[in-house]
C-alpha cells in the first residue's frame, strides 16, 4: 500500500499499535516518496526495529530483515552458490549427462553439448538468496530492515552503499539483476560507532529519542491495557525520572512495557517500596544502577514524592 | 523561498554542519513533495535531509527559527491604554527627574510600548559592531551590548525606585507594583526583539561567509603556524580524518594473510574444487592495540597533543584500550576527561588542573610519576606513545626510567614535531631518547599526524 500523506501513514502505524510522532511519520513518508533509505538512530530499545516491522505491516509489504554483526560478509548478506546441491545434482544426473554426450562425434562436439547445458547448473535454482538479494528479486514490494548496521564492519558498509544506491546486483555467472520493486529500506543504528558519511549522505536521517511522558504513557496504555491508568502514570513518571539519572543503561520503552506487565502480573495496586523492590530489576539491569535508583527513590519518598503509601518501609530500601 | 533555503544551508555549513550538494538537492526534493504550508512538516523535511548527526541537531534547531520566523514582533503593552489619566500623570512626574536624553527616550518607548523599527535596529547594530559577529555564540553578547546602548543599565535603578516614588505620589502599592511589572514586561519584549534581531543578523552573516577553503593546505601546515581559527577548522576536520583512517585500517585488517585456518570458510570456498583445499582462508585474530599515550601539553606542544588525542579517541573502536596522560612539570591521568568531553574541552580542563608556568616542562619528573603510579598499565601488548619535543629545560631526562618502561611494552613510538637537525640544539634531550624508541616519527602537521596514527594502529 502506498500512503498519500504523512497523516495517513501515521494512522496506518497506529493501527499496528505503533505510536508515531509527526517527525517519524513525516520522515518515513518522505523515505517512501523519494525512494531513499531511512537511517534511524537512537538509544537501544526506543522502537527502531519495531518501526520497520510496523511500517511493513501497515503498508502490507513483506519484511525482510538483515541482522548485522561483526564479520558479516557478502555471502551472508547477498547470495551464495549452493555448491553441495550442484554437486549432488551432477552426481544424480550423471546418467542423463552420459546419454547427452553418448553419440557425440568427437571431443569438441561433446564439450559443446556440455556447454549448452551449463546454464542448468548456474541458474537461480542453485543460488541461495540472502536477505539483500531476496529484497531485490521479490515479486511483491518489500520493506528491507538492515538492523544494527553499526555492528557490521566498515567494508560491509561500503559494499552496502553500492546496493542501496542503484538496487542492482551483479552476479558474474548470471549477469546483472535489477530490482523488481524498489524496497523500502530502513537502517537502524545504536551509534556504537560512527557510520561513514557516504552512507549517511544517501539516507534520510531520523533520530528517535526516548519519548516524553504523555507519549510513553499512551504506549503503555495501548500495549498493556490491563494496567490501571493511575498506576500506569505513576510507573511512567518513575521511568522518566530514572532516565534523567546518570545510569549505565537507562530503561528503554520495551523495559517500561515489561515492567508494566510485571506490575499487572503481581497484581500491584500501588507503586510502593515493596513492589518496587520486587520488580525494579525488570527496569534496571546493572547492580550499580539498581543501588543508585533505590537511593534516589528513597530520598524522593522522604520528600513525599513518588508515593505516600502507609506501608512504606525504609528498611526494604537496603539490599540484604 | 528557494533563496532563503539556500541561505539557510549556507549558514548551517558555516556553523560546522557538513551538508553536501546531494543533500541540499534532497532537501528541495522533499519540500517539493510536502510543500511549505505546514511549518512543522517543512522543518522535519529539512532536518531529515540536511542533518545526519544527532549532535548537529541542536545547531539546526537554533538556526531554523532565525531563517523561518513565525511571529514578527513580541507583544508590547501600551500603558496609556491601561492607566487612568491621573495615574499617567503620577507616573510622568515620578519619571521626570530622569532627564538624560537616552534614558528619557527609552522610558517613553517603554510607556508607549513601541517596538524598535528596522532602522533603529540597524543603528544599534552599527554601534555595537555587529558585522564582525560570525557565530551564534555571540548572539546573547550582541543583544546585551545593544540593550546597553539603549540604556538598559540605568533602567534597572529606575524600576527599582519607581514603586517607592509612585507610592509617595499617593498610589496604592499594589497598583504601583503593577505598573512596574508592565514596564518590565515591555522591557523584556524589547530584549526579545533585540535577541531575535541579533540572531537573524548573525545567521545572515554566517550564510554570506565564504565556504572554507580546501583543507589540504591546512593539513600540511605546521602546527606552530596555525591561527586560533584554523585550529578550530582542523578540529572539525579531525572526525572526518578519523573516519577515513578507520576505513583504511579495517580494510587492511581484512586483507591480512596470516592467522588461524578458518575451516568453515576454507571448505566453503573449496567446494568448487571438489573439496580439495586449494584456496586457504584464514581467520586472523585481530589483536587490537592497547595504547598508553604520554602527551606534552606545554604551550608549544598543545595543538599537536590535542589533535593526536582527538584522533585516538575518535578511533576508539579500533583500539582495545587507550590510557592517556598529560604532563608539563608532572604527570596527570586524563583518560576520564576524554571519555566524556570533546578533545579541546578536555584539554582545556586538564590545563586548568595543570597550570603551565614558564619553561617548566619536565619529562624526567613525569616519567617518575608514571613509573611510581601507573606501571600496571603497561604490558607486552601495549604500545607506548610519547608526544613531545624532548625539551626538558635541562632537567634530568631519567633515561633509566624510560628504559624500564620500554622493556615492559611491545613498542615505544615517539612523535616529535621537530626534525632531526633540531634535536641536538638547546635543551633537547631527543638525541638520548631516540635510540630507546622503536620509532621516532616527525609530526609537524596534521597530515603527518594522521599518517603516524595510521601506522600506530596498523
Amino acid at each position: 500500500m502506498h500512503f498519500k500523506t504523512p497523516e495517513s501513514l501515521k494512522l496506518g502505524l497506529s493501527q499496528q499499535q505503533y505510536i508515531a510522532n509527526d517527525e517519524i511519520a513525516t520522515i518515513l513518508f518522505l523515505s517512501q516518496e523519494l525512494g531513499k533509505p531511512l537511517l534511524a538512530e537512537g538509544p537501544a530499545g526506543v522502537g527502531k526495529t519495531e518501526l520497520a516491522k510496523s511500517i511493513a505491516a501497515a503498508s502490507n509489504r513483506e519484511l525482510i530483515r538483515l541482522q548485522c554483526y561483526e564479520g558479516l560478509d557478502e555471502t551472508k548478506a547477498l547470495y551464495e552458490w549452493e555448491y553441495a546441491k550442484q554437486l549432488l545434482y551432477t552426481q544424480l544426473l550423471r546418467d542423463k549427462l552420459q546419454e547427452t554426450l553418448a553419440n557425440s562425434q568427437n571431443l569438441t562436439d561433446a564439450a559443446d553439448r556440455l556447454a549448452a547445458e551449463e546454464d542448468v547448473f548456474f541458474s537461480m535454482r542453485f543460488l541461495l538468496q540472502r536477505p539483500l538479494l531476496k529484497a531485490i528479486l521479490s515479486e511483491k514490494p518489500t520493506v528491507l530492515l538492515i538492523d544494527e548496521i553499526d555492528r557490521a564492519d566498515a567494508e560491509f558498509e561500503a559494499f552496502l552503499l553500492e546496493v542501496l544506491s542503484d538496487f542492482q546486483i551483479s552476479v558474474p555467472e548470471l549477469g546483472t539483476l535489477n530490482a523488481v520493486h524498489r524496497p523500502m529500506v530502513v537502517l537502524t543504528s545504536n551509534n556504537t560507532r560512527e557510520l561513514s558519511e557516504a552512507l549517511k549522505r544517501r539516507c534520510l536521517y531520523l533520530f528517535i529519542n526516548y519519548p516524553d511522558l504523555e507519549q510513553e504513557l499512551s504506549v503503555v496504555r495501548l500495549k498493556v491495557p490491563e494496567l490501571s491508568s493511575k498506576l500506569a502514570r505513576q510507573a511512567v513518571e518513575l521511568v522518566q525520572s530514572l532516565r534523567s539519572m546518570d545510569l549505565r543503561k537507562s530503561p528503554s520503552i520495551s523495559e517500561t512495557l515489561d515492567w508494566a506487565k510485571a506490575l499487572v502480573a503481581i497484581n500491584a495496586r500501588n507503586i510502593d517500596q515493596p513492589t518496587l523492590e520486587r520488580t525494579l530489576s525488570v527496569l534496571l539491569k546493572h547492580e550499580t544502577d539498581l543501588q543508585q535508583a533505590r537511593r534516589v527513590i528513597q530520598r524522593m519518598n522522604k520528600d513525599g514524592g513518588v508515593d505516600d503509601h502507609p506501608s512504606f518501609n525504609p528498611r526494604l530500601g537496603r539490599r540484604n | 523561498m528557494d533563496e532563503r533555503i539556500i541561505q539557510f544551508i549556507a549558514a548551517l555549513r558555516s556553523a560546522g554542519v557538513r551538508v553536501s550538494l546531494a543533500e541540499s538537492a534532497d532537501a528541495f526534493e522533499a519540500i517539493k513533495k510536502l510543500g511549505v504550508s505546514s511549518r512543522n512538516l517543512f522543518r522535519i523535511s529539512l532536518a531529515a535531509t540536511l542533518v545526519k548527526e544527532a549532535s548537529d541537531q541542536a545547531k539546526f534547531e537554533e538556526l531554523f527559527p532565525l531563517f523561518f520566523a513565525t511571529s514578527e514582533v513580541p507583544p508590547f503593552d501600551n500603558l496609556e491604554n491601561e492607566l487612568s489619566d491621573q495615574e499617567m500623570r503620577q507616573l510622568m512626574e515620578a519619571l521626570q527627574k530622569y532627564n538624560r536624553e537616552r534614558l528619557k527616550r527609552l522610558l517613553e518607548r517603554l510607556i508607549n510600548g513601541t517596538p524598535l523599527t528596522p532602522q533603529e535596529l540597524q543603528e544599534l547594530a552599527d554601534q555595537v559592531g555587529m558585522e564582525s559577529a560570525q557565530d551564534l555564540r555571540f548572539r546573547d553578547w550582541m543583544a546585551q551590548r545593544m540593550s546597553r546602548a539603549l540604556g538598559f543599565d540605568a533602567l534597572r535603578n529606575v524600576l527599582a525606585e519607581l514603586v517607592e516614588e509612585l507610592e509617595r505620589a499617593g498610589m496604592s502599592s499594589e497598583r504601583a507594583q503593577q505598573i512596574r511589572e508592565m514596564l518590565a514586561d515591555n522591557q523584556s519584549s524589547l530584549m526579545d526583539q533585540l535577541r531575535e534581531f541579533a540572531g537573524q543578523r548573525i545567521a545572515e552573516q554566517m550564510s554570506k561567509q565564504k565556504p572554507e577553503q580546501a583543507q589540504d593546505g591546512l593539513l600540511n601546515r605546521p602546527f606552530g603556524s596555525l591561527s586560533e581559527k584554523e585550529i578550530d577548522q582542523l578540529r572539525k576536520e579531525t572526525r572526518r580524518l578519523a573516519n577515513a583512517l578507520r576505513t583504511r585500517i579495517a580494510l587492511r585488517q581484512k586483507r591480512a594473510k596470516s592467522g588461524n585456518l578458518d575451516a568453515k570458510a576454507t571448505i566453503r570456498a573449496n567446494l568448487k574444487n571438489n573439496s580439495v583445499p586449494i584456496e586457504l582462508h584464514h581467520r586472523e585474530k585481530v589483536l587490537k592495540p592497547k595504547l598508553v599515550a604520554i602527551c606534552d601539553i606545554s604551550t608549544s606542544m598543545r595543538a599537536c597533543s590535542e589533535f593526536m588525542l582527538g584522533l585516538l579517541y575518535a578511533l576508539q573502536d579500533q583500539i582495545s584500550k587507550t590510557q592517556a596522560f598529560a604532563f608539563i612539570d608532572h604527570l596527570e591521568y586524563i583518560s576520564p576527561d576524554f571519555s566524556k568531553k570533546e578533545p579541546n574541552e578536555a584539554v582545556e580542563q586538564v590545563l586548568y588542573r595543570l597550570p603551565s608556568g614558564h619553561y617548566n616542562t619536565d619529562l624526567g619528573n613525569s616519567l617518575k610519576n608514571f613509573y611510581d603510579n601507573f606501571l600496571n598499565f603497561l604490558d607486552n601488548r601495549t604500545t607506548l606513545i610519547v608526544v613531545g619535543d624532548g625539551r626538558n629545560n635541562y632537567n634530568n631526562p631519567r633515561l633509566d626510567l624510560f628504559f624500564q618502561l620500554k622493556r615492559r611494552v611491545r613498542k615505544v613510538i615517539w612523535l616529535n614535531p621537530e626534525n632531526q637537525s633540531q634535536w641536538s640544539q638547546g635543551d633537547s634531550d631527543m638525541q638520548q631518547y631516540a635510540p630507546l624508541c622503536d620509532n621516532v616519527l616527525q609530526v609537524g602537521n596534521m597530515a603527518e599526524l594522521a599518517a603516524a596514527v595510521d601506522r600506530l594502529l596498523g
